[in-house]
């Protein structure tokens, strides 16, 4: 993986740590954060209730003539045993040393979107609570981009390319921390209830 | 360094230390001047052509974003001979 990103770097594509996946009326959203923050359960999820999934965990920024678009990498979903009980799944591929279930977004009814325009951004992170969705600034969403795009502060010949495609990035989305909560389990269409 | 500005305020990435600062847009204007070396004057004088301060108010700020600058490793002070 690192002489992939190494090399599509030099072609203009940087990585961003995140999830992709475009919802029923299309809108593109990407979900950064680590790998503890729920990126992989909520792909599962949101596949499984029909959108489109390109990626659980890492996807390439690409500046195009309609703006900042993330590539997927083509993977399965990768299900911790959590997250695997927690959607009531059966079947998939044991994944990662039998560790984690792995699942392409096309077995959990879903589709594959190999690329998306984002336009929501969210930032999750797990919790026991109720979900819930707080806006957060442009300026806010890009120094959680900077973040999650780990190399950007890497090789200075490609720093200030990378630098600028987040900032394009957190222009063009409207950002969001969620909690990620149970309820997520039980209400069908809470993302976009939460995030319209 | 590597900036960049949104809103009026901006991230800065230092490459030598890779590491991420949020910055102010003050923070920015300063950091976009030390591209080459500069005294305490010249920093002084980049905030007070901008922003409505005193002289003594931009010192101050500018001294304390160098202490801050030079405690992480961001910025180094030399003596002017």
């Amino acid at each position: 993986m690192t002489v992939l990103i190494f090399l599509l770097r030099r072609a203009g594509w940087h990585h961003v740590h995140g999830a992709t996946a475009r919802d029923p009326t299309g809108r593109g959203w990407l979900f950064a954060g680590n790998s503890q923050s729920g990126k992989s359960t909520t792909a599962a999820l949101l596949a499984s209730r029909g959108w489109a999934v390109g990626t659980d965990d890492v996807a390439f920024l690409v500046q195009t003539d309609r703006g900042v678009e993330a590539v997927a990498q083509r993977a399965t979903i990768a299900l911790r045993p959590e997250g695997f009980a927690l959607l009531g799944l059966a079947g998939g591929t044991p994944a990662r040393g039998g560790q984690k279930t792995a699942f392409f977004p096309e077995e959990l009814g879903g589709a594959w979107a190999e690329r998306i325009a984002p336009q929501i951004l969210v930032l999750p992170r797990v919790s026991g609570d109720v979900t819930r969705a707080e806006p957060i600034r442009p300026r806010e969403a890009l120094a959680e981009l900077v973040r999650w795009s780990g190399w950007v502060l890497l090789e200075p010949a490609l720093a200030q390319e990378h630098l600028d495609l987040l900032n394009a990035l957190a222009r063009q989305v409207r950002s969001y921390r969620l909690t990620l909560g149970p309820d997520l389990f039980e209400r069908r269409d809470l993302f976009t209830e939460l995030i319209p | 360094m590597r900036l960049t500005a949104l809103e009026g305020e901006g991230v800065a990435l230092h490459l030598g230390t890779r590491r991420y600062y949020s910055v102010s847009e003050s923070g920015l204007d300063l950091l976009d001047a030390l591209t080459a070396p500069r005294t305490l004057e010249q920093l002084v004088a980049v905030l007070t052509s901008k922003y409505e301060v005193t002289v003594a108010q931009a010192t101050d700020s500018a001294r304390e974003f160098v202490e801050h600058g030079v405690r992480t490793g961001v910025l180094v002070v030399e003596e002017v001979p």
